[in-house]
């Protein structure tokens, strides 16, 4: 029996179509990968099928579920327990007030309807599945990422759902917690349907199934996983592909290992927040033009290392020696979610002319900086909430170059964009410490990404 | 682009606030004479050709003395909007900005202030000098700061260590560039229902003061005295009465429903 079929759904703003007429059909035990970057329209595809688009968009063609045609008013009575979502963001789907344990209880007693004993033994057994057992009583801001996902789909699954879609279900996540993430969600796909969206071309090879690329709201490819993703036919399709860190060229040429002079001596330094110390007895140099990789589990004190550096933070212990005389406005740090990084009030051009006149930065400079980084002169004219992430995030960087830093902290600049986005930034910052001589330390949690990038890594436990 | 549309309860309390900012400032230009002068002659009379909006119990002319008694509320909602929240804003940033000492001392005058319930701390400041317009708008700016000072200091504790001000900070913006670019923009929209409930209080305590004879003295007028002096003719002048009620009773309307088109 087939779970989904759509015939011709297609969604417009007003007279704009933002996805093309998409007709697919999916049956019990098939896993429906939606590939693509961000603002491709997958995410529009997944709201059109669960019918909660917002109310500014229209939605055209038909939805059958479980073999009838469902109309998108009636399709809220199926949410949960035939129909579920996995949104992005998992700290935006759960409550921030109550405990995750009894957020599933409560799944479990009013969704799937369950008595309250039968529902807190449920919750208790796959808690502990999901290795949460001890997380019990703890509150959403308490969870690392990974966490709080995994609680986010025990939630979805609890109903009973024989259909799942999943929206971006891996995005922040590092590569363990991700592989995670991916089993959970196969293990639910054995007794129902499954649908991923995502621009992760990794997560797709691992789940499976049948492969739709999209790009700007029209399909480009479509077929089985091993098919599509080994032998991509769409121009599109191959660059998002070739995309992936794992398939970057070990960069030889951008990577000469010539090393300037030494520009930060760190002694026996120990760092932390408060009162609590996270890292300590971290000995190393760091030389100008050189591109080192930060890595460890999220929660080890990467970012306060940053701070602690840039003097942001004070060091709980040891010593942080500069050997560079450079004004402190040239000591930059590049932020992980560069929306909450600028300000929203004024146009970006006013906060580029802000930074320009206060340093007195040559104008001229700007044009040539800016067609490298693949922006545009009329994105100035918006505002920080009127662009993508990925654009905000070039903008950052280019207001940064501009300042010629000597030292660079890049705080996972590119966790949250496309892989496509994150090939061009990364790259630019290797390119910046190499032609300026800036010092960079990059953040990040993938692996492959260090690896390209960097000349050496830091490696930070607790 | 949002602060110039305009909700529909917010066009009708600015066009009330429009017509009683005209009335109070052109009502002499429109009739002649003053308003302190006796004619107790020619009292408690309804409204004719003569006098707009009839006389009170010693012959004056009520068309006058209601301009003026609005003149002098207006006045005063002005004063105390402009003075507790530039002190609000201020102290806010400063409270949020820099550092614990000078934040727990704020705080420690909040509190003793809040302690008291607003109207008492009014009276007792005109208590001391009755009838002074000076005092009473110093008292009610008094209390009325506190408002601007704990929703500026919750905005701007919450900025202060946000990304995009420790950007601007790396960057080496001066904090007059952070309260412009950061701060400010946040801040502004929602200092406005403030000031527009602001305003509204402001003139009610006044009138309230005046009710109870310890605000603004005779002959000046005011709203709260003139429905206290009036009071006893209601049965004989209902209007007149009717008059100084209706006058107060639109001012705050207008300021609630200016405020409250904002906060959506």
């Amino acid at each position: 029996m087939n779970l989904i079929t759509t015939h011709e759904l297609a969604v417009y703003a007003g007279e704009t179509q933002l996805l093309q007429p998409m007709s697919l059909t999916l049956s019990a035990g098939e896993r429906l990968t939606i590939l693509g970057q961000t603002g491709s329209g997958k995410s529009l595809l997944a709201q059109a099928i669960m019918g909660n688009l917002p109310s500014s968009l229209r939605c055209t063609g038909q939805v059958e579920l479980f073999g009838e045609t469902v109309e998108e008013r009636f399709r809220p009575a199926l949410w949960g327990n035939k129909l579920s979502l996995l949104p992005q963001e998992p700290w935006n789907a759960l409550s921030p007030l109550m405990k995750v344990g009894n957020q599933l209880v409560e799944t479990y007693r009013w969704v799937a309807g369950q008595k309250k004993a039968q529902a807190q033994a449920n919750a208790e057994q796959v808690l502990t599945d999901y290795g949460l057992a001890s997380s019990d009583h703890k509150r959403v801001d308490e969870l690392s990422g990974g966490m709080a996902q995994r609680v986010a789909i025990a939630c979805a699954m609890a109903g009973g759902a024989p259909v799942l879609l999943a929206d971006e279900p891996t995005k922040g996540l590092d590569v363990s917690r991700r592989d995670q993430v991916v089993q959970l969600l196969l293990k639910q796909s054995d007794q129902g349907a499954l649908v991923t969206i995502t621009h992760d071309v990794a997560v797709a090879r691992q789940i499976g199934g049948r492969v739709m690329v999209m790009k700007q709201g029209v399909l480009v490819e479509d077929g089985q996983a091993e098919e599509v993703l080994n032998t991509p036919q769409h121009p599109y399709t191959q660059s998002l592909i070739e995309a992936d860190p794992v398939r970057w060229p070990k960069g030889s040429e951008t990577h000469f290992a010539e090393q300037g002079d030494a520009l930060i001596q760190v002694n026996q330094l120990a760092i932390g927040r408060g009162n609590t110390i996270l890292v300590s007895d971290l000995n190393f140099t760091v030389h100008t033009g050189e591109v080192i990789g930060v890595v460890g589990d999220s929660g080890c004190g990467k970012s306060t290392l940053g701070d602690t550096l840039l003097n942001l933070t004070p060091a709980m212990a040891g010593r942080v020696e500069r050997f560079s005389s450079a004004d402190q406005y040239r000591w930059q740090k590049l932020y992980q979610d560069p929306t909450a990084a600028v300000s929203h009030a004024v146009s970006l051009r006013t906060l580029l002319m802000d930074m320009v006149s206060l340093h007195k930065v040559d104008t001229d400079r700007i044009e040539p900086l800016m067609a490298r980084l693949g922006l545009d002169d009329d994105l100035l004219n918006r505002t920080a909430s009127q662009i993508s992430g990925g654009e905000l995030q070039r903008f950052c960087m280019l207001r940064v170059l501009l300042l010629d830093p000597v030292f660079l902290f890049a705080d996972e600049p590119t966790s949250r964009l496309d892989p496509i986005t994150t090939r061009e930034v990364s790259q630019l910052l290797v390119d910046a410490a190499k032609e300026q001589g800036c010092a960079v330390m990059l953040v990040s949690h993938d692996p492959a990404l260090i690896e390209k990038r960097c000349d050496r890594v830091i490696q930070l436990t607790t | 682009m949002n602060r110039l549309k305009l909700s529909l309860s917010q066009k009708i309390g600015f066009s009330l606030l429009l017509v009683l900012v005209l009335y109070s400032a052109g009502a002499t230009f429109l009739q002649a004479g003053d308003s302190a002068s006796q004619n107790l002659s020619h009292i408690l009379s309804a409204p004719d050709g003569q006098f707009w909006l009839g006389t009170d119990h010693y012959g004056r002319n009520m068309w006058l003395r209601l301009a003026e008694a609005l003149q002098l509320s207006l006045m005063m909602a002005v004063l105390c909007v402009l003075t507790a929240s530039i002190t609000g804003v201020t102290l806010g940033v400063l409270a949020a900005t820099r550092g614990h000492t000078l934040d727990r001392l704020l705080d420690f005058v909040v509190t003793l202030i809040l302690a008291l319930p607003g109207l008492v701390l009014v009276l007792i400041f005109a208590a001391i000098a009755p009838g002074s317009f000076l005092v009473l708008y110093i008292a009610i700016a008094l209390i009325q700061w506190i408002e601007y000072f704990r929703v500026t200091r919750a905005i701007v504790q919450r900025l202060a260590v946000s990304p995009a001000v420790q950007s601007s900070k790396l960057m080496g913006f001066d904090n007059w560039y952070l309260f412009k670019r950061h701060y400010w923009p946040v801040i502004a929209p929602q200092l406005f229902p403030l000031a527009a409930f602001g305003a509204a209080n402001a003139v009610l305590m006044m009138a309230s003061l005046g009710f109870v004879s310890v605000g603004i003295q005779p002959p000046t007028a005011e709203l709260g005295q003139m429905i206290v002096e009036l009071f006893p003719y209601y049965s004989e002048a209902p209007w007149l009465l009717a008059q100084p009620l209706i006058v107060l009773a639109m001012f705050v309307l207008a300021c609630h429903l200016c405020g409250k088109g904002a906060e959506q």
